[in-house]
């Protein structure tokens, strides 16, 4: 029987979570979701009109920088850095983001591509989403898996993508 | 996603928003409960700091505090006063506000066991008893008497306090002749044939020393002389002396029932104060708490919030946040928490301490004798004649 992480406690942690981040923390950055529907491509899968995104969302996170490094690309010095976003879940629920690799997360004037996206941070192990219940809504052996556990964070490894390579204007905000 | 609210800065309290309802209705309690929150919670950090609580918390945290300040004031009380609450009647609405009149009834009721050893007093009935003295019989049963005689239960014994087997008193022998006194006076004046002159009592006039001393030398005499009366009296078993030569006589003796003297009910006390439990003291009224009681119960509000929040924030060592865990102040707030409240209790009864009958007492005498030393400087006129 599950007494730890009810969705009260789930609540205090999410409580914490945003005074941390949103009070205290206090880093944002601003959210490019890829727009699929909207992307049109040739026969080699290359965009024609440049990559299209939806609406830009303002979101908090973690970040965790690496020290960038440049590298020579035909005969000109690239910046590289990998970053790490770290997005409460809820947050990106309540925004409605679904987070997928692709996407674009602007940093100050900087604009990283996301590369990896990683959901496996459960509080007390489980993730309400997976009751494991019949098709009568019940599980044979513990009730009430839904109220228990969360998925906390959603970590998005990322990379230096260069502004004109994004092809997003400062005036599309 | 359940999502439960906490503290955002306003609170509107409202009867029954307390866990035990005692002080809800009181006008006082009510405008002080919702300024006990704003002040605890920013005695807490808010608002630059979220505290992971609701009103709820602050209300129930300021009833125990109007609770604790009550239960100490009137423990206080209860301890001051108790031997004159003792046995009191329990039917009291409350002695709160009354101002309790020393006594001497638990004093005297201890002291009654003492009495009642002694055969002066106390609350244990002594009976009387007596059995018919048998010729040449010597020895007597006096369990067996009980049993038979004194309806006592079969578990339950008699203890004889006080047995009437003793010589006749000297002093009914005063004149007696044969007592060996010279004081008989009948037998000289027949010796001298003056019996038919005397009248049938003469007596003289003796100073009370020779009294006493005639009737010390009778009772001297029969120790002495006599098979004396007397008896030894072993688990109940009475001898006596000198062996009876008639049946008929009776041997009267006094006695306790031991299953009166066990009896731990004290008389008169039956439905009155048995233990400070319950002393008819009822929770404070919170209107009439002084502004310095209010002032201790604003400050144990605040510990015990400090320490419920502590709970709060400690229920998980850690919390997580996306990708680490952070660890919360949880153990210093119950430290804190824990470290004032026992230094506000220690504060309030030291405070009731130095308020103590005893302690006020002394400061008085104290206070006469540096008067009297003060006054002693006053220089002091000389009176001339």
């Amino acid at each position: 029987m599950s007494l730890y992480g009810e969705s009260r406690d789930i609540s205090l942690f999410r409580h914490i979570n945003r005074e941390l981040m949103h009070d205290i923390i206090s880093q944002q950055v601003i959210y490019y979701k890829y727009n699929l529907e909207e992307n049109t491509v040739n026969i080699y899968g290359e965009t024609t009109s440049g990559r299209i995104f939806q609406e830009p969302v303002i979101l908090y996170t973690i970040i965790e920088r690496n020290d960038n490094t440049a590298v020579l690309e035909d005969g000109l010095p690239t910046l590289n850095q990998k970053v790490v976003f770290k997005f409460l879940r809820d947050d990106l629920v309540d925004a409605s983001v679904l987070v997928e690799e692709g996407d674009i997360v602007q940093w100050q004037n900087a604009y990283w591509e996301i590369d990896n996206v990683i959901s496996n941070q459960y509080v007390v192990g489980k993730d309400p989403l997976y009751p494991n219940t019949d098709s009568t809504g019940t599980n044979p052996l513990e009730s009430g898996l839904e109220n228990f556990g969360t998925s906390l964070s959603i970590i998005c490894n990322a990379h230096y993508v260069p502004a004109d390579r994004v092809g997003i204007d400062k005036q599309r905000l | 996603m359940a999502n439960i609210s906490i503290y955002d800065g306003t609170s509107l309290f409202y009867p029954g928003a307390t866990p035990f309802g005692f002080y809800d209705n009181d006008y006082q309690f009510q405008t002080d409960a919702d300024k006990v929150v704003t002040f605890s919670a920013r005695r807490l950090g808010y608002p630059i700091e979220n505290i992971e609580l609701q009103d709820l918390n602050f209300y129930a945290a300021f009833e125990e505090a109007v609770t604790t300040y009550g239960n100490e004031i009137y423990a206080y009380k209860i301890r001051q006063d108790y031997l004159s609450l003792e046995g009191t009647p329990t039917n009291y609405t409350s002695l709160n506000t009354d101002v309790i009149q020393p006594n001497l009834s638990s004093i005297i009721r201890m002291s009654h066991q003492y009495g009642t050893e002694a055969g002066v007093g106390g609350t244990v009935t002594w009976h009387t008893g007596s059995l018919v003295v048998t010729q040449d019989q010597q020895n007597y049963d006096l369990n067996l008497w009980a049993q038979d005689s004194a309806s006592i239960s079969t578990t339950d014994r008699i203890e004889v306090k006080r047995v009437f087997f003793e010589a006749p008193p000297a002093i009914t022998r005063y004149f007696d002749p044969y007592a060996g006194t010279g004081t008989g006076t009948a037998e000289m004046m027949d010796t001298f044939g003056w019996g038919d002159k005397s009248p049938a009592i003469s007596f003289m006039m003796m100073p009370m020393n020779y009294d006493l001393q005639k009737l010390q030398a009778i009772e001297f005499n029969d120790q002495i002389r006599k098979s004396q009366f007397t008896f030894e009296l072993v688990n109940n078993n009475i001898r006596i002396f000198p062996i009876p030569k008639v049946s008929g006589g009776k041997l009267r003796f006094e006695y306790i029932k031991e299953s009166d003297r066990n009896s731990i009910n004290a008389p008169g006390t039956s439905g009155g104060v048995s233990n400070v439990s319950n002393v008819p003291y009822k929770n404070p009224t919170y209107s009439e708490i002084n502004s310095i009681g209010r002032q201790w119960i604003f400050e144990y509000t605040l510990a015990l919030v400090k320490e419920v929040l502590g709970y709060v924030r400690g229920k998980y060592g850690t919390i997580p946040i996306p990708g680490a865990e952070v660890t919360l102040n949880h153990a210093d707030l119950i430290a804190a928490a824990t470290l004032e409240k026992g230094a506000l209790l220690e504060r309030l009864r030291g405070y009731l301490e130095e308020t103590s009958r005893e302690k006020l007492l002394e400061r008085r005498a104290l206070e006469a004798d540096y008067k009297q030393k003060e006054l002693s400087l006053v220089p002091q006129p000389i009176f001339i004649g």
